[in-house]
């Protein structure tokens, strides 16, 4: 059974159209890695999927176990199973780790967790993410390494226990050891309940928690699906043969620092 | 004049004593720290329209945290600052009303220093204004002044700072930083970080932030399955928890943390 399905979607940032009718279905059990080039859509396709205000749906339907996603709210999304491990998870100031998780949890049941029960559960899964106990009692992602921030999700993601993860980039900013941590928490809670979607640049994080299916968004759109060996394909020669092979013209990132350099006023750039 | 505390009516056989204080009958009120000395005081009442004057002498610290929990209007707080001495002052409001509260600091001697620290809840119809003026009047003297704020409903909330150095004071130093959250458009929040500086040779500076929540904290903590709601309680209070460094007493804690979610 589809756990996710996401028909003719189409979504927009300070109106220009980012997702052009994307069309994808995920299977329970499944892990799937998501490919493409930068400013493709990968990570608006996973923003939307959580609710990201800042993405406007303008077509389409997503549908989660046959509820639709989109008439529901951020934490809604949350609570039925959806869960987002971000590419830079903010800075919270104040907010400490774990007066956060604990409430996290909390919406999870009607009965609250005792504080015996969730300092026995922060302990085990510090533990398994292996981050020192001391990273849930400080302030949430305040002054934490771009890797302790990394490992602050997949320790979220372990605790929460969602049904449907979407991990954007998280191997980013990891060193060998950490992404290695952090696939074996994957390959762990993985299993027959639950699905993956995996953003990366880096076949390493793939080649651990082996993926089951590849799909490539290339200008807001699904061009190309496959299995592992997709990945293996890019890793080593790019996107290039979309291009010569399939005939699509892969558009340019827009990156508007090109207009400051040095010698010019950034200033007077952003204001023009 | 009454004397509300002197340090040498306390208890010699331990170092650091906290003293619990209350004002509510004379106008003016006299805290007097002797040199030498070190204390830690907790007002917890205090009513409107007095005045607390507080003197140390050089060589001593004083650390005086004060609870609003009722309304505190036309209030004043003037202290005097000798040589190599120290106070901090932490200022917890989480009263329901119109309060109006005045805080004067007059460094006076070499090496003189001061922390002011503000936490402020001001919701429904509250009307509050809290102006901080800190005087350098002597060189070699240090202060600084943290004020957070959170606004909400048709809640009006005020800082005004003024820091003065004056000419001759050299290799002083004062900050300022001011932070009012916003959560309704009916909220009136105003910060006014003032700098009067009338020397060259010092370090100073001054910010003052007033906005809204910030739409990707929310949407991170909601993307965790907490309602709009309780992601909004748990900003605010992460935003004035830090007030609870000022109060030694855990049971004071712990009735600050129910004020605050009382008003939230």
């Amino acid at each position: 059974m589809a756990l996710i399905k996401i028909n003719d979607l189409h979504a927009e940032v300070e109106g220009k159209e980012i997702l052009k009718g994307i069309n994808l279905s995920f299977e329970t059990g499944e892990v799937v890695a998501l490919l493409g080039p930068n400013g493709h859509g990968k990570s608006t396709l996973l923003n939307v999927l959580m609710g990201h205000p800042k993405y406007k749906v303008t077509e389409g339907s997503i549908y989660y176990n046959d509820i639709d996603v989109l008439s529901l709210s951020i934490d809604e999304r949350a609570r039925l199973g959806l869960f987002l491990a971000m590419q830079n998870p903010p800075e919270v100031p104040g907010v400490n780790n774990a007066d956060f998780l604990r409430a996290a949890i909390n919406t999870r049941s009607e009965k609250k967790v005792s504080t015996y029960q969730f300092y026995k559960t922060l302990d085990s899964a510090t533990k398994e993410v292996k981050v020192p106990f001391d990273l849930a009692t400080r302030n949430l992602n305040e002054g934490f390494s771009g890797g302790e921030k990394k490992r602050n999700e997949i320790l979220q993601m372990l605790l929460l226990n969602p049904e449907f993860v979407l991990l954007d980039e998280i191997d980013s900013g990891l060193d060998v050891d950490a992404i290695q941590v952090v696939s074996d928490v994957i390959n762990k809670v993985k299993g027959e309940s639950k699905g993956f979607l995996v953003i990366s640049h880096y076949a390493r994080l793939f080649d651990l928690i082996h993926p089951s299916r590849a799909v490539v968004m290339i200008n807001g759109r699904i061009v190309l699906e496959g299995d592992s060996s997709l990945i293996k394909r890019i890793d080593e020669n790019g996107y290039e043969f979309i291009r010569s092979e399939l005939g699509i013209n892969i558009e340019k990132e827009e990156t508007y620092m090109n207009k400051v350099s040095i010698g010019s006023c950034a200033v007077k750039e952003s204001i023009k | 004049m009454s004397i509300a505390f002197e340090s040498r009516n306390i208890n010699r056989n331990k170092e650091r004593v906290l003293t619990h204080l209350s004002i509510k009958d004379k106008k003016r009120n006299e805290i007097k720290i002797f040199s030498g000395e070190n204390i830690d005081l907790l007002l917890l009442d205090v009513a409107n329209d007095k005045v607390v004057d507080i003197e140390l002498e050089k060589d001593s610290n004083l650390s005086l945290a004060v609870l609003a929990k009722n309304n505190i209007n036309n209030v004043e707080i003037n202290a005097k600052v000798g040589r190599n001495s120290h106070i901090s002052l932490f200022f917890a409001d989480f009263s329901f009303g119109n309060n109006k509260v005045k805080v004067t600091v007059d460094l006076n001697e070499e090496r003189a220093s001061c922390d002011w620290h503000l936490s402020s809840l001001s919701a429904k119809e509250d009307d509050k204004e809290f102006s901080i003026f800190i005087n350098h009047n002597h060189p070699l003297t240090f202060a600084r002044s943290d004020n957070y704020g959170v606004c909400k409903d048709k809640a009006r909330l005020v800082f005004s700072g003024t820091s003065s150095i004056y000419k001759g004071n050299k290799k002083s130093e004062t900050y300022q930083n001011a932070k009012i959250m916003v959560f309704d458009e009916d909220s009136i929040a105003v910060a006014k970080p003032i700098l009067k500086i009338d020397e060259n040779d010092l370090l100073a500076s001054h910010s003052a932030v007033v906005g809204k929540i910030n739409d990707e904290h929310l949407f991170y903590l909601t993307s965790r399955g907490l309602n709009e709601a309780q992601a909004k309680e748990l900003i605010t209070f992460g935003y004035l928890k830090p007030i609870l460094i000022g109060f030694n007493d855990n049971n004071i804690k712990n009735e600050i943390e129910n004020l605050i979610e009382g008003k939230m």
